[in-house]
């Protein structure tokens, strides 16, 4: 008797998804604010989102904004955040220059200062730039030696072009000419309340956090944005393959991708979905027809990812040099009978209820539930994304997944990247199509 | 119902907050079969992990089987008496959840985590794989060929083939249990048969060799029921006595130069081995570990990236590859690994680690970077407590090695304790040149 009621109070409360509780509110200069309360542990996470648009400025820039401030050298930034059990981090990436900074609950007024003295007066001392360049640029040198960075770039440059999502890292020439004031500069323009969103996950009291945020940041002077257009994507009519010639590699690294709509696009979910279906997920079919029935690969996989102004569909898997040719016809063929014929009702079910509770399961970390509040803000979403999605998703057809996948799982206008020893595989590859040999 | 579940959470974060000790609430007792349960709640969030941890690891692998251990974690997911091949993962997905294994040093882990109504059916899928493992000749064929592109993509294929833990683990130590090739050698793994997976899995894969750990949003008693349900019937089986893993003290410096064929820059990693963790110079060891590498604010990054710029990065730290201070059970390394710069040698780098270590064995640390690593090391761990797999995974290690979950909340106590006299002295009896091993590792010439 006890434990049905306890497995009927455990349905109940599974029918009904527990979102976390957020609070928005805008101050008078402009910035976002908004304020989730976590208490798992005695933590706070704290993330100030700027809309930057990628390139070697905004990547140099976000390196040396935490190497000092004009109060503040960068050791002492990093003895103080050390004294506070943090961290703070800056990363430039497609849409966004974000501050990751994250410390102990109890010293999260000295957490926001911290935040605020990087957003509002970061000095990017002369030295600090100098490393910065000859650094990043030995980075880039090494990171030319991994086979999963030279497929990824060189896919991000077909899809993409000249788009400000084909740019992946600088060039040296690049590097080189990036001088102090162009960074200073950069910051000035985009480092801004006006620009921001900052979302603070953790162990907070709402009102006594809010007040802290006033202090640190109300008195940040609003600027000036400048809005850009960006270029059109390229239009791609065949399927084309880059091969990137590695020799001495005992895979082939294979990925490829056509592009897809912004995030706020009204195919999302769909695609979503049948991103789930074909290789979003350990049971997916990519993963079960290369790895677990031929033993090609230690795993196959999707990605539907979708940002702020574009996206793109993506397969990949690394697969020993002799089975190069039956694993790109396996991943052609499973992209394509998505486009072909419709999944089963078993499979869609099983994506749906795979989707819902995995989103669940990211607001059990600070992080994962910062990083998924934050989608909402930067990629346009509507505000009740999250109290919604469990809804849309159980709406969706077996239609809509088919219809969506005719749209983006585009094999014959895809591009298909290669990384590997060309001598070892060349006689499987060609038969794919057009191959350009780098 | 809602409101409830957030005022509770609360309150028990809050009472942390305030520089109370931690206050994790574990239930521990002892199946007849001899299976350690923890059960562990926390309601911040509806999500549970139902995790076993196997008292088996690379250290206890046959010999002339290296990557053994790890092969067999992936029969793990071939099958059972009633979960066919693939099951596993599809049950676990289309419940909302997620789940992996992971091979170590001296556990194995399986683990799923899923929205906390669905606590049963992960306790059903566990108990049926402990209790009736099925190896078919197919499924292991397929899974050496899965293991082998795991290798290949995580090690053969790529630049330094993870030297600082393969080939630091295999050069720093004597013992064939930590000296062996741990990802495991090709044709070993080729070589392995239908029987030896048996085998393994009758003299390891026993419910008294094992943890059981429920964690999050659930309620004990219902719990314990289950787990009583589905585990209790399972055989207790006789496990071997602990293998000797033990390692003689290093004496002398060993200096290994290994060539890159895949690299484009030089690489260096540095391993000191470690006093044993019921050592008095093991939490001042711990604490300064975070004071010479915890961050970018840290001494060797400060001396090596920032001032003298011969290096592009610095990381390390105790089991730092695999786990962290408190999850394993044997001999340990404290490891360095950096990708330095072309132009400079590995000579100039050790020169400047020896220069930081010097100092710290001359002139000790000081007070606020002693403090501030204490503060460092609590962060860090209610970082590790935060999901429910996180949690899980330091209950369940704390019952497999000292049989003490309930430890938990007084892991911080050794360290608070530590003053600057006792990292100083630990210092000098343990980072000093004879007992480390240091493998320079710089790219191939090759014409490209």
């Amino acid at each position: 008797m006890k434990r049905l009621i306890f497995i009927l109070c455990f349905a109940l409360g599974a029918s009904a998804a527990t979102w976390p509780k957020r609070i928005e509110k805008k101050l008078d200069n402009g910035l976002t604010v908004v304020l989730v309360p976590m208490p798992n542990v005695p933590k706070i996470t704290a993330d100030l989102i700027f809309l930057t648009r990628n390139g070697a400025t905004a990547q140099l820039a976000a390196r040396v904004a935490n190497e000092g401030t004009a109060t503040r050298t960068s050791k002492e930034l990093k003895d103080e955040l050390r004294a506070i059990g943090g961290q703070l981090s800056i990363a430039a990436d497609r849409d966004a220059t974000t501050i990751n900074a994250s410390s102990l609950s109890e010293h999260a007024p000295k957490l926001f200062e911290l935040v605020s003295d990087v957003a509002q007066h970061a000095s990017f001392p002369k030295e600090e730039v100098d490393l910065a360049k000859q650094n990043l640029a030995g980075e880039i040198e090494e990171q030319r030696s991994v086979p999963d960075f030279l497929a990824n770039e060189r896919l991000e440059k077909a899809l993409f072009g000249s788009h400000p999502y084909g740019f992946v890292v600088p060039d040296a020439k690049q590097i080189a000419a990036a001088t102090r004031e162009q960074l200073r500069a950069f910051a000035a323009a985009n480092y801004v309340p006006n620009n921001a969103t900052l979302i603070i996950v953790g162990d907070l009291e709402p009102d006594a956090a809010l007040s802290e945020v006033r202090k640190a940041f109300g008195s940040w002077k609003k600027g000036t944005l400048v809005k850009g257009e960006l270029p059109a994507l390229p239009k791609r009519d065949k399927r084309q393959i880059y091969f990137i010639n590695r020799p001495g590699s005992v895979q082939s690294v294979i990925t490829m991708g056509t592009t897809a709509p912004p995030r706020k696009s009204a195919d999302y979910l769909a695609l979503r979905t049948a991103d789930a279906i074909a290789g979003g997920a350990f049971m997916s079919r990519l993963n079960h027809n290369l790895r677990e029935a031929k033993g090609y690969t230690y795993g196959a996989q999707s990605a539907a990812i979708l940002w702020r102004s574009a996206g793109q569909v993506t397969a990949n898997a690394s697969v020993r040099n002799e089975v190069t040719g039956p694993a790109l016809l396996e991943m052609l063929y499973e992209l394509d009978r998505m486009r072909v014929s419709p999944v089963t009702k078993e499979e869609l079910d099983a994506a749906k209820t795979f989707s819902t509770g995995n989103l669940s399961l990211e607001m059990e970390t600070q992080r994962g539930a910062a990083n998924r509040i934050a989608t909402i803000y930067t990629y346009q979403l509507p505000p009740d994304f999250l109290e919604t999605f469990n809804d849309k998703l159980a709406a969706l057809t077996v239609e809509d997944i088919q219809r969506a996948a005719a749209k983006y799982f585009d094999t014959y206008r895809s591009a298909i990247v290669i990384v590997g020893d060309w001598a070892a595989v060349k006689d499987q590859v060609i038969p794919f199509g057009d191959v350009t040999l780098y | 119902m809602r409101n409830t579940l957030l005022a509770i959470a609360w309150f028990a974060a809050a009472a942390v907050a305030n520089g109370k000790p931690l206050d994790i609430p574990v239930t521990y007792y002892r199946l007849p079969n001899g299976l350690k349960v923890v059960v562990s709640e926390a309601h911040a969030a509806p999500a549970v992990t139902v995790a076993v941890y196997y008292g088996v690891g690379f250290r206890v692998e046959p010999k002339g089987r290296t990557g053994f251990a790890h092969l067999f974690e992936h029969m793990m997911f071939q099958g059972s008496a009633n979960v066919k091949k693939e099951e596993h993962a599809r049950m676990v997905e289309t419940n909302g959840g997620n789940f992996n294994g992971s091979t170590n040093l001296d556990y194995t882990n399986y683990y799923e985590t899923l929205p906390s109504d669905r606590v049963e059916k992960a306790l059903w899928l566990e108990a049926d794989r402990m209790r009736s493992l099925d190896v078919s000749p197919e499924n292991l064929k397929n899974q050496q060929a899965v293991v082998s592109e795991e290798i290949r993509v995580n090690v053969l294929n790529q630049p330094y083939a993870l030297f600082e833990w393969l080939d630091l683990w295999q050069n720093a130590n004597q013992n064939w249990a930590n000296a062996h090739n741990f990802y495991g050698d090709l044709t070993d793994l080729e070589a392995a048969k239908v029987e030896d997976v048996r085998d393994f899995f009758r003299t390891y894969y026993a419910p008294n060799n094992a943890v059981l750990a429920i964690v999050g949003d659930v309620d004990t008693g219902n719990v314990r029921q289950l787990v009583d349900k589905y585990f209790a019937d399972i055989p207790l089986q006789s496990v071997p006595e602990h293998a000797d893993v033990s390692e003689p003290r290093q004496t002398k410096e060993k200096r290994v130069k290994q060539t890159d064929k895949l690299a484009n820059l030089p690489a260096l990693a540095i391993g000191y081995h470690l006093p044993p963790m019921d050592s008095p110079d093991y939490a001042p060891i711990a604490l300064l570990s975070l004071i010479l590498q915890g961050d970018d604010g840290s001494r060797l990054y400060q001396r090596l990236v920032k001032d003298k710029a011969l290096a592009l990065d610095w990381s390390g730290g105790i089991n730092s590859t695999l786990g962290n201070e408190f999850d394993y059970d044997g001999p340990m390394l404290i490891t360095s690994r950096t990708t330095y710069k072309p132009g400079h040698s590995g000579d100039e780098i050790v020169k400047e680690v020896d220069a930081v270590l010097a100092d710290v064995r001359e002139h000790g640390v000081t007070k606020r970077e002693l403090a501030n690593a204490k503060t460092q090391l609590r962060s860090n761990l209610y970082d590790q407590l935060e999901s429910s797999n996180g949690r899980a995974h330091i209950l369940a290690t704390l019952a497999l090695f000292h049989d003490n979950p309930a430890g938990v909340n007084k892991l911080l106590e050794p360290f608070e304790q530590v003053t600057q006299e006792q990292v100083q002295a630990a210092a000098k009896r343990w980072l000093v040149p004879e007992n480390r091993t240091i493998i320079d590792r710089v790219p191939a010439e090759v014409t490209k």
